[in-house]
Protein backbone atom coordinates (compact mmCIF):
# COMPACT_ATOMS: atom_id res chain seq x y z
CA UNK A 1 0.00 0.00 0.00
CA UNK A 2 1.42 3.38 -0.96
CA UNK A 3 1.78 6.21 1.52
CA UNK A 4 -0.95 8.14 -0.21
CA UNK A 5 -3.42 5.29 0.13
CA UNK A 6 -2.59 4.94 3.80
CA UNK A 7 -3.24 8.60 4.37
CA UNK A 8 -6.64 8.40 2.69
CA UNK A 9 -9.51 8.29 5.12
CA UNK A 10 -12.91 7.69 3.55
CA UNK A 11 -15.74 9.98 4.55
CA UNK A 12 -18.85 8.04 5.50
CA UNK A 13 -22.30 9.50 5.96
CA UNK A 14 -24.28 7.27 8.31
CA UNK A 15 -28.05 7.63 8.46
CA UNK A 16 -29.06 6.09 11.78
CA UNK A 17 -32.56 5.38 13.01
CA UNK A 18 -33.16 7.28 16.20
CA UNK A 19 -34.83 4.31 17.95
CA UNK A 20 -32.06 1.77 17.46
CA UNK A 21 -28.88 2.36 15.48
CA UNK A 22 -28.40 5.84 16.83
CA UNK A 23 -28.61 4.47 20.37
CA UNK A 24 -26.43 1.57 19.23
CA UNK A 25 -23.70 3.97 18.10
CA UNK A 26 -24.06 5.73 21.42
CA UNK A 27 -23.61 2.42 23.23
CA UNK A 28 -20.48 1.76 21.20
CA UNK A 29 -19.20 5.09 22.47
CA UNK A 30 -20.07 4.71 26.15
CA UNK A 31 -18.73 1.14 26.10
CA UNK A 32 -15.40 2.62 24.97
CA UNK A 33 -15.28 0.35 21.91
CA UNK A 34 -12.52 1.50 19.56
CA UNK A 35 -13.69 1.97 15.97
CA UNK A 36 -12.75 4.29 13.11
CA UNK A 37 -14.00 7.87 13.32
CA UNK A 38 -14.83 8.06 9.61
CA UNK A 39 -18.59 7.89 9.96
CA UNK A 40 -20.56 11.10 10.39
CA UNK A 41 -23.83 10.08 12.02
CA UNK A 42 -27.09 11.71 10.97
CA UNK A 43 -30.04 10.68 13.10
CA UNK A 44 -33.27 10.10 11.20
CA UNK A 45 -36.69 9.26 12.66
CA UNK A 46 -36.83 5.85 10.95
CA UNK A 47 -34.94 3.97 8.26
CA UNK A 48 -38.22 4.09 6.31
CA UNK A 49 -38.06 7.89 6.31
CA UNK A 50 -34.99 7.80 4.10
CA UNK A 51 -35.58 9.31 0.71
CA UNK A 52 -33.35 7.98 -2.08
CA UNK A 53 -32.42 11.59 -2.56
CA UNK A 54 -30.65 11.65 0.84
CA UNK A 55 -28.32 8.95 -0.39
CA UNK A 56 -27.73 10.45 -3.82
CA UNK A 57 -27.27 13.86 -2.27
CA UNK A 58 -24.68 12.53 0.22
CA UNK A 59 -22.67 11.14 -2.69
CA UNK A 60 -23.20 14.39 -4.56
CA UNK A 61 -21.82 16.37 -1.62
CA UNK A 62 -18.68 14.24 -1.53
CA UNK A 63 -19.32 11.21 0.68
CA UNK A 64 -17.07 8.25 -0.13
CA UNK A 65 -19.56 5.84 1.36
CA UNK A 66 -23.11 5.96 2.67
CA UNK A 67 -24.31 3.74 5.49
CA UNK A 68 -27.93 3.32 6.40
CA UNK A 69 -28.82 1.54 9.57
CA UNK A 70 -32.17 0.72 11.12
CA UNK A 71 -34.00 -1.65 13.43
CA UNK A 72 -34.09 -5.38 12.86
CA UNK A 73 -37.07 -6.67 10.89
CA UNK A 74 -40.02 -6.88 13.24
CA UNK A 75 -38.60 -4.34 15.70
CA UNK A 76 -39.62 -1.11 13.98
CA UNK A 77 -40.99 1.52 16.33
CA UNK A 78 -43.45 2.43 13.58
CA UNK A 79 -44.28 -1.25 12.99
CA UNK A 80 -43.41 -1.40 9.28
CA UNK A 81 -40.95 1.40 8.50
CA UNK A 82 -37.97 -0.91 8.03
CA UNK A 83 -39.95 -3.21 5.73
CA UNK A 84 -40.64 -0.23 3.48
CA UNK A 85 -37.00 0.84 3.75
CA UNK A 86 -35.80 -2.61 2.71
CA UNK A 87 -37.74 -2.40 -0.54
CA UNK A 88 -36.78 1.17 -1.35
CA UNK A 89 -33.13 0.69 -0.49
CA UNK A 90 -32.97 -2.47 -2.55
CA UNK A 91 -34.08 -0.46 -5.58
CA UNK A 92 -31.63 2.38 -5.04
CA UNK A 93 -28.81 -0.10 -4.48
CA UNK A 94 -29.61 -1.80 -7.78
CA UNK A 95 -29.77 1.56 -9.53
CA UNK A 96 -26.39 2.67 -8.16
CA UNK A 97 -24.84 -0.57 -9.36
CA UNK A 98 -26.47 -0.25 -12.76
CA UNK A 99 -25.01 3.22 -13.25
CA UNK A 100 -21.57 1.86 -12.35
CA UNK A 101 -20.99 3.06 -8.79
CA UNK A 102 -19.01 0.46 -6.82
CA UNK A 103 -21.47 -1.68 -4.79
CA UNK A 104 -19.22 -1.38 -1.72
CA UNK A 105 -19.87 2.34 -1.46
CA UNK A 106 -23.35 1.87 -0.19
CA UNK A 107 -24.29 -0.31 2.73
CA UNK A 108 -27.28 -1.05 4.87
CA UNK A 109 -27.34 -2.77 8.22
CA UNK A 110 -29.72 -3.64 11.04
CA UNK A 111 -28.28 -2.53 14.40
CA UNK A 112 -30.40 -2.53 17.54
CA UNK A 113 -29.89 -0.23 20.53
CA UNK A 114 -28.15 -3.09 22.37
CA UNK A 115 -25.68 -3.83 19.57
CA UNK A 116 -22.92 -1.31 20.18
CA UNK A 117 -20.29 -3.89 19.27
CA UNK A 118 -22.07 -4.70 16.02
CA UNK A 119 -22.22 -1.03 15.05
CA UNK A 120 -18.48 -0.71 15.66
CA UNK A 121 -17.89 -3.81 13.53
CA UNK A 122 -20.10 -2.52 10.70
CA UNK A 123 -18.18 0.76 10.55
CA UNK A 124 -14.84 -1.04 10.79
CA UNK A 125 -15.72 -3.36 7.89
CA UNK A 126 -17.09 -0.50 5.83
CA UNK A 127 -13.95 1.59 6.26
CA UNK A 128 -11.79 -1.42 5.39
CA UNK A 129 -13.83 -2.01 2.22
CA UNK A 130 -13.81 1.65 1.23
CA UNK A 131 -10.08 2.27 1.59
CA UNK A 132 -9.00 0.28 -1.49
CA UNK A 133 -11.66 2.06 -3.59
CA UNK A 134 -10.16 5.50 -3.04
CA UNK A 135 -12.07 8.78 -3.14
CA UNK A 136 -15.53 8.78 -4.70
CA UNK A 137 -15.55 11.10 -7.70
CA UNK A 138 -18.32 9.62 -9.78
CA UNK A 139 -21.31 11.34 -8.24
CA UNK A 140 -19.43 14.10 -6.45
CA UNK A 141 -20.43 17.54 -7.64
CA UNK A 142 -17.81 19.33 -9.67
CA UNK A 143 -17.97 22.84 -8.27
CA UNK A 144 -14.80 24.25 -9.76
CA UNK B 1 -56.39 -3.69 -38.35
CA UNK B 2 -58.51 -0.98 -36.78
CA UNK B 3 -60.72 1.06 -39.03
CA UNK B 4 -60.10 4.68 -38.06
CA UNK B 5 -63.71 5.44 -38.91
CA UNK B 6 -64.86 3.39 -35.91
CA UNK B 7 -62.81 5.61 -33.56
CA UNK B 8 -64.25 8.72 -35.23
CA UNK B 9 -67.80 7.38 -34.91
CA UNK B 10 -67.30 6.59 -31.24
CA UNK B 11 -65.92 10.06 -30.56
CA UNK B 12 -68.70 11.75 -32.55
CA UNK B 13 -71.37 9.73 -30.71
CA UNK B 14 -69.97 10.53 -27.28
CA UNK B 15 -69.80 14.26 -28.01
CA UNK B 16 -73.15 14.43 -29.79
CA UNK B 17 -74.95 12.61 -26.98
CA UNK B 18 -73.27 14.85 -24.43
CA UNK B 19 -71.72 11.95 -22.57
CA UNK B 20 -68.27 13.51 -22.48
CA UNK B 21 -67.08 17.09 -22.49
CA UNK B 22 -64.13 16.51 -24.84
CA UNK B 23 -62.18 13.78 -26.61
CA UNK B 24 -58.40 13.64 -26.48
CA UNK B 25 -57.04 11.93 -29.58
CA UNK B 26 -54.66 12.26 -32.49
CA UNK B 27 -54.99 14.36 -35.62
CA UNK B 28 -52.84 14.85 -38.68
CA UNK B 29 -50.15 17.31 -37.73
CA UNK B 30 -48.28 19.99 -39.60
CA UNK B 31 -45.18 17.82 -39.90
CA UNK B 32 -45.98 15.58 -42.85
CA UNK B 33 -47.09 12.11 -41.91
CA UNK B 34 -46.78 12.58 -38.16
CA UNK B 35 -49.84 12.64 -35.96
CA UNK B 36 -50.21 15.14 -33.14
CA UNK B 37 -52.38 15.22 -30.02
CA UNK B 38 -55.66 17.10 -30.21
CA UNK B 39 -58.58 17.79 -27.91
CA UNK B 40 -61.92 18.01 -29.70
CA UNK B 41 -65.13 19.31 -28.20
CA UNK B 42 -67.33 19.52 -31.30
CA UNK B 43 -68.82 16.35 -32.89
CA UNK B 44 -68.03 17.86 -36.30
CA UNK B 45 -64.32 17.66 -35.53
CA UNK B 46 -64.45 13.90 -35.00
CA UNK B 47 -63.52 13.28 -38.65
CA UNK B 48 -60.14 14.88 -38.02
CA UNK B 49 -59.11 12.05 -35.70
CA UNK B 50 -56.50 9.64 -37.02
CA UNK B 51 -54.97 6.39 -35.88
CA UNK B 52 -51.75 5.09 -37.41
CA UNK B 53 -48.18 4.12 -36.60
CA UNK B 54 -47.16 7.72 -35.87
CA UNK B 55 -49.45 8.11 -32.85
CA UNK B 56 -46.45 8.12 -30.49
CA UNK B 57 -47.72 10.38 -27.75
CA UNK B 58 -48.86 9.09 -24.42
CA UNK B 59 -52.12 11.00 -24.20
CA UNK B 60 -52.46 10.33 -20.46
CA UNK B 61 -50.30 13.44 -20.13
CA UNK B 62 -53.22 15.53 -21.38
CA UNK B 63 -55.50 14.11 -18.70
CA UNK B 64 -53.02 15.45 -16.18
CA UNK B 65 -52.90 18.78 -17.98
CA UNK B 66 -56.71 18.87 -18.04
CA UNK B 67 -56.83 18.16 -14.32
CA UNK B 68 -54.36 20.93 -13.60
CA UNK B 69 -56.27 23.41 -15.75
CA UNK B 70 -59.52 22.54 -13.95
CA UNK B 71 -57.90 22.94 -10.55
CA UNK B 72 -56.50 26.27 -11.61
CA UNK B 73 -59.92 27.45 -12.84
CA UNK B 74 -61.54 25.94 -9.71
CA UNK B 75 -64.03 24.07 -11.85
CA UNK B 76 -65.48 20.63 -11.19
CA UNK B 77 -67.16 19.47 -14.40
CA UNK B 78 -69.88 16.84 -14.15
CA UNK B 79 -69.00 15.16 -17.42
CA UNK B 80 -66.03 12.86 -17.97
CA UNK B 81 -63.36 13.45 -20.58
CA UNK B 82 -62.75 10.79 -23.23
CA UNK B 83 -59.32 9.69 -24.31
CA UNK B 84 -57.95 7.51 -27.08
CA UNK B 85 -55.57 5.15 -25.31
CA UNK B 86 -53.09 2.54 -26.50
CA UNK B 87 -52.02 -0.28 -24.19
CA UNK B 88 -49.29 1.79 -22.56
CA UNK B 89 -51.49 4.90 -22.28
CA UNK B 90 -54.18 2.85 -20.55
CA UNK B 91 -51.65 1.54 -18.04
CA UNK B 92 -50.55 5.13 -17.36
CA UNK B 93 -54.18 6.09 -16.73
CA UNK B 94 -54.52 3.16 -14.32
CA UNK B 95 -51.45 4.34 -12.38
CA UNK B 96 -52.87 7.86 -12.19
CA UNK B 97 -56.15 6.48 -10.86
CA UNK B 98 -54.28 4.25 -8.42
CA UNK B 99 -52.67 7.41 -7.09
CA UNK B 100 -56.09 9.09 -6.87
CA UNK B 101 -55.14 11.70 -9.39
CA UNK B 102 -58.67 11.37 -10.78
CA UNK B 103 -61.49 8.88 -10.44
CA UNK B 104 -62.49 6.15 -12.85
CA UNK B 105 -65.76 7.91 -13.67
CA UNK B 106 -63.87 11.08 -14.64
CA UNK B 107 -62.42 9.36 -17.70
CA UNK B 108 -63.96 7.56 -20.62
CA UNK B 109 -61.30 5.35 -22.17
CA UNK B 110 -61.57 4.65 -25.89
CA UNK B 111 -59.08 1.80 -26.03
CA UNK B 112 -57.17 1.03 -29.21
CA UNK B 113 -55.14 -2.15 -29.42
CA UNK B 114 -51.77 -1.97 -31.11
CA UNK B 115 -52.41 -5.60 -32.13
CA UNK B 116 -49.28 -6.90 -33.84
CA UNK B 117 -47.83 -3.45 -34.31
CA UNK B 118 -46.92 -0.34 -32.40
CA UNK B 119 -45.48 3.02 -33.24
CA UNK B 120 -42.59 3.60 -35.59
CA UNK B 121 -39.34 5.44 -35.07
CA UNK B 122 -38.66 8.18 -37.56
CA UNK B 123 -34.95 7.53 -38.01
CA UNK B 124 -35.46 3.81 -38.59
CA UNK B 125 -38.03 4.57 -41.27
CA UNK B 126 -35.91 7.26 -42.89
CA UNK B 127 -33.01 4.83 -43.15
CA UNK B 128 -35.11 2.22 -44.91
CA UNK B 129 -36.76 4.70 -47.25
CA UNK B 130 -33.43 5.99 -48.46
CA UNK B 131 -34.42 9.60 -48.36
CA UNK B 132 -37.89 9.28 -49.86
CA UNK B 133 -40.54 11.41 -48.16
CA UNK B 134 -43.20 9.37 -46.36
CA UNK B 135 -46.74 10.73 -46.52
CA UNK B 136 -48.45 8.19 -44.31
CA UNK B 137 -47.55 5.08 -42.37
CA UNK B 138 -50.01 2.43 -41.23
CA UNK B 139 -49.26 -0.95 -39.73
CA UNK B 140 -51.06 -3.83 -41.43
CA UNK B 141 -50.38 -7.10 -39.66
CA UNK B 142 -46.64 -7.67 -39.65
CA UNK B 143 -46.02 -5.05 -42.30
CA UNK B 144 -45.80 -1.28 -42.33
CA UNK B 145 -47.50 0.28 -45.32
CA UNK B 146 -45.81 3.55 -46.21
CA UNK B 147 -47.11 5.89 -48.86
CA UNK B 148 -44.42 7.95 -50.54
CA UNK B 149 -44.55 10.23 -53.55
CA UNK B 150 -43.25 7.34 -55.64
CA UNK B 151 -45.99 5.01 -54.46
CA UNK B 152 -46.68 2.46 -51.79
CA UNK B 153 -43.86 0.64 -49.98
CA UNK B 154 -44.36 -2.34 -47.67
CA UNK B 155 -41.72 -2.82 -45.00
CA UNK B 156 -41.43 -5.41 -42.22
CA UNK B 157 -42.98 -3.66 -39.21
CA UNK B 158 -40.42 -5.05 -36.76
CA UNK B 159 -37.67 -3.12 -38.54
CA UNK B 160 -39.24 0.30 -38.09
CA UNK B 161 -41.05 -0.11 -34.80
CA UNK B 162 -39.87 1.53 -31.61
CA UNK B 163 -37.90 -0.69 -29.20
CA UNK B 164 -40.50 -0.15 -26.52
CA UNK B 165 -43.20 -1.50 -28.85
CA UNK B 166 -41.10 -4.50 -29.81
CA UNK B 167 -40.57 -5.30 -26.14
CA UNK B 168 -44.18 -4.46 -25.18
CA UNK B 169 -45.88 -7.11 -23.07
CA UNK B 170 -49.32 -5.60 -23.14
CA UNK B 171 -50.31 -3.92 -26.40
CA UNK B 172 -53.99 -4.20 -25.47
CA UNK B 173 -55.61 -1.61 -23.18
CA UNK B 174 -57.14 -3.78 -20.46
CA UNK B 175 -58.84 -0.85 -18.75
CA UNK B 176 -61.35 0.63 -21.21
CA UNK B 177 -64.95 1.68 -21.70
CA UNK B 178 -64.91 0.71 -25.34
CA UNK B 179 -62.12 -0.93 -27.26
CA UNK B 180 -61.14 -1.37 -30.89
CA UNK B 181 -58.80 -4.00 -32.27
CA UNK B 182 -57.93 -7.49 -31.16
CA UNK B 183 -56.29 -8.50 -27.94
CA UNK B 184 -52.85 -9.77 -28.91
CA UNK B 185 -51.31 -9.63 -25.46
CA UNK B 186 -49.45 -12.89 -26.03
CA UNK B 187 -47.57 -11.56 -29.06
CA UNK B 188 -43.83 -11.74 -28.53
CA UNK B 189 -41.80 -9.70 -30.98
CA UNK B 190 -38.66 -9.28 -28.88
CA UNK B 191 -38.20 -10.61 -25.35
CA UNK B 192 -38.96 -7.92 -22.74
CA UNK B 193 -35.94 -6.10 -21.29
CA UNK B 194 -33.70 -7.20 -24.18
CA UNK B 195 -31.90 -3.85 -24.35
CA UNK B 196 -31.45 -3.85 -20.59
CA UNK B 197 -30.02 -7.36 -20.51
CA UNK B 198 -27.57 -6.41 -23.26
CA UNK B 199 -26.48 -3.37 -21.28
CA UNK B 200 -26.13 -5.23 -18.00
CA UNK B 201 -23.72 -7.69 -19.54
CA UNK B 202 -21.15 -4.87 -19.60
CA UNK B 203 -18.58 -4.59 -16.82
CA UNK B 204 -18.92 -2.01 -14.07
CA UNK B 205 -16.23 0.22 -15.61
CA UNK B 206 -17.87 0.01 -19.04
CA UNK B 207 -21.28 0.80 -17.59
CA UNK B 208 -19.88 3.86 -15.87
CA UNK B 209 -18.08 4.99 -19.03
CA UNK B 210 -21.32 4.53 -20.96
CA UNK B 211 -23.39 6.63 -18.57
CA UNK B 212 -20.69 9.30 -18.46
CA UNK B 213 -20.93 9.65 -22.21
CA UNK B 214 -24.72 9.84 -22.00
CA UNK B 215 -25.04 12.24 -19.09
CA UNK B 216 -22.32 14.61 -20.23
CA UNK B 217 -24.63 15.40 -23.13
CA UNK B 218 -27.73 16.12 -21.04
CA UNK B 219 -28.70 19.78 -21.32
CA UNK B 220 -31.31 19.58 -18.55
CA UNK B 221 -34.11 20.79 -20.77
CA UNK B 222 -36.45 18.67 -18.62
CA UNK B 223 -38.26 17.44 -21.73
CA UNK B 224 -38.31 13.94 -20.19
CA UNK B 225 -40.06 15.33 -17.16
CA UNK B 226 -42.47 17.48 -19.17
CA UNK B 227 -43.62 14.64 -21.38
CA UNK B 228 -44.06 12.13 -18.57
CA UNK B 229 -47.65 11.67 -17.36
CA UNK B 230 -46.29 10.48 -14.01
CA UNK B 231 -44.21 13.61 -13.42
CA UNK B 232 -47.20 15.67 -12.37
CA UNK B 233 -45.78 17.42 -9.29
CA UNK B 234 -46.08 21.19 -9.46
CA UNK B 235 -43.00 21.43 -7.34
CA UNK B 236 -40.11 19.28 -8.55
CA UNK B 237 -37.64 18.34 -5.85
CA UNK B 238 -34.65 18.48 -8.19
CA UNK B 239 -35.55 21.75 -9.87
CA UNK B 240 -35.32 24.79 -7.61
CA UNK B 241 -37.15 27.16 -9.95
CA UNK B 242 -40.38 25.20 -9.56
CA UNK B 243 -40.56 25.96 -5.85
CA UNK B 244 -43.59 28.14 -5.24
CA UNK B 245 -42.99 31.78 -4.60
CA UNK B 246 -45.79 33.87 -3.09
CA UNK B 247 -45.73 37.63 -2.44
CA UNK B 248 -45.07 36.89 1.21
CA UNK B 249 -42.08 34.59 0.50
CA UNK B 250 -39.04 36.29 1.95
CA UNK B 251 -35.63 36.39 0.33
CA UNK B 252 -34.29 34.47 3.30
CA UNK B 253 -36.82 31.68 2.81
CA UNK B 254 -35.91 31.44 -0.85
CA UNK B 255 -32.20 31.33 -0.07
CA UNK B 256 -32.61 28.70 2.63
CA UNK B 257 -34.60 26.19 0.64
CA UNK B 258 -32.92 22.85 0.34
CA UNK B 259 -31.44 22.44 -3.09
CA UNK B 260 -30.65 18.77 -3.25
CA UNK B 261 -28.90 19.20 -6.54
CA UNK B 262 -28.07 22.16 -8.72
CA UNK B 263 -29.72 22.99 -12.02
CA UNK B 264 -26.42 23.34 -13.83
CA UNK B 265 -26.05 20.85 -16.66
CA UNK B 266 -22.88 19.14 -15.46
CA UNK B 267 -22.35 15.40 -15.29
CA UNK B 268 -22.70 14.89 -11.55
CA UNK B 269 -25.93 16.89 -11.32
CA UNK B 270 -27.34 15.27 -14.46
CA UNK B 271 -26.71 11.79 -13.13
CA UNK B 272 -28.29 12.64 -9.80
CA UNK B 273 -31.29 14.15 -11.57
CA UNK B 274 -31.86 11.11 -13.77
CA UNK B 275 -31.35 8.64 -10.93
CA UNK B 276 -33.78 10.56 -8.76
CA UNK B 277 -36.27 10.53 -11.58
CA UNK B 278 -35.82 6.78 -12.08
CA UNK B 279 -36.45 6.24 -8.37
CA UNK B 280 -39.54 8.43 -8.40
CA UNK B 281 -40.85 6.42 -11.33
CA UNK B 282 -40.11 3.03 -9.79
CA UNK B 283 -43.33 1.04 -9.81
CA UNK B 284 -45.07 3.85 -11.71
CA UNK B 285 -43.31 3.92 -15.06
CA UNK B 286 -45.36 1.92 -17.53
CA UNK B 287 -42.67 2.00 -20.23
CA UNK B 288 -44.34 4.22 -22.80
CA UNK B 289 -40.82 5.30 -23.75
CA UNK B 290 -41.84 8.92 -24.31
CA UNK B 291 -38.90 10.29 -22.27
CA UNK B 292 -36.47 8.56 -24.57
CA UNK B 293 -38.32 9.67 -27.69
CA UNK B 294 -38.39 13.35 -26.79
CA UNK B 295 -34.80 13.54 -25.53
CA UNK B 296 -33.06 16.03 -27.84
CA UNK B 297 -29.68 14.46 -27.15
CA UNK B 298 -30.86 10.82 -27.36
CA UNK B 299 -30.09 9.61 -23.86
CA UNK B 300 -31.39 6.03 -23.50
CA UNK B 301 -33.55 6.83 -20.49
CA UNK B 302 -35.62 3.70 -20.90
CA UNK B 303 -32.70 1.66 -19.58
CA UNK B 304 -32.97 3.28 -16.15
CA UNK B 305 -36.73 2.94 -15.96
CA UNK B 306 -36.66 -0.60 -17.34
CA UNK B 307 -34.18 -1.55 -14.67
CA UNK B 308 -36.56 -0.43 -11.93
CA UNK B 309 -39.48 -2.09 -13.67
CA UNK B 310 -37.68 -5.40 -13.97
CA UNK B 311 -36.45 -5.40 -10.37
CA UNK B 312 -39.98 -4.66 -9.17
CA UNK B 313 -41.35 -7.46 -11.31
CA UNK B 314 -38.77 -10.10 -10.47
CA UNK B 315 -38.21 -9.38 -6.80
CA UNK B 316 -41.46 -7.88 -5.61
CA UNK B 317 -43.90 -9.40 -8.09
CA UNK B 318 -45.10 -5.92 -8.92
CA UNK B 319 -46.55 -4.91 -12.28
CA UNK B 320 -47.13 -1.15 -12.74
CA UNK B 321 -50.51 -0.22 -14.13
CA UNK B 322 -52.06 -3.60 -13.40
CA UNK B 323 -54.79 -2.61 -10.97
CA UNK B 324 -56.49 0.56 -9.84
CA UNK B 325 -57.11 -0.57 -6.28
CA UNK B 326 -53.78 -2.26 -5.52
CA UNK B 327 -51.07 -0.80 -3.27
CA UNK B 328 -48.18 1.05 -4.86
CA UNK B 329 -44.71 -0.49 -5.06
CA UNK B 330 -42.92 1.53 -2.41
CA UNK B 331 -45.88 1.81 -0.04
CA UNK B 332 -46.22 -1.95 0.35
CA UNK B 333 -43.97 -4.84 1.31
CA UNK B 334 -43.88 -8.60 1.61
CA UNK B 335 -42.20 -10.68 4.27
CA UNK B 336 -39.98 -12.33 1.70
CA UNK B 337 -38.66 -9.17 0.07
CA UNK B 338 -34.93 -9.56 -0.63
CA UNK B 339 -32.85 -8.55 2.40
CA UNK B 340 -29.63 -10.53 1.98
CA UNK B 341 -27.73 -7.36 1.12
CA UNK B 342 -28.37 -5.97 4.61
CA UNK B 343 -25.70 -6.70 7.21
Amino acid sequence: MSEEEQAYEPKIVAFLCKWCSSAGSDLAGVSRIQYPANATPITVPCSGSISPLYILSAFNKGADGVLLSGCHIGDCHYIEGNYLARRKIYLIKELLEMVGVEPDRFRMSWVSAAEGAKYAQVVKDFVADLKPLGPQNKLKADRT
Amino acid sequence: MIDVQSIRDAARDLLAKGEVRAVIGYQRGSRGMLAEPVTITDPEQADELVWDATCFHNLALYLVEDRKALAHAQRTPNLPIAIVAKGCDARAIVVLMQEHYFKREDVYIIGVSCEGGGVLVEYKLARLLNGAQALSAVIDGAELVVTTLAGEVRLPASEVMADRCLECREPFPKEHNVVFGEDQTSRQLVAPFTALARFEALSEADRWAYWCRQFERCIRCFACRSVCPMCYCDECVVDSITFPVAPETTAEEKANRIRWIERSAVRSENITYHMTRAMHLAGRCIDCGECERVCPVNIPLRLLNNKMEREAREHFGYEPGASIGGPSLVASFRDDDPGQFIR
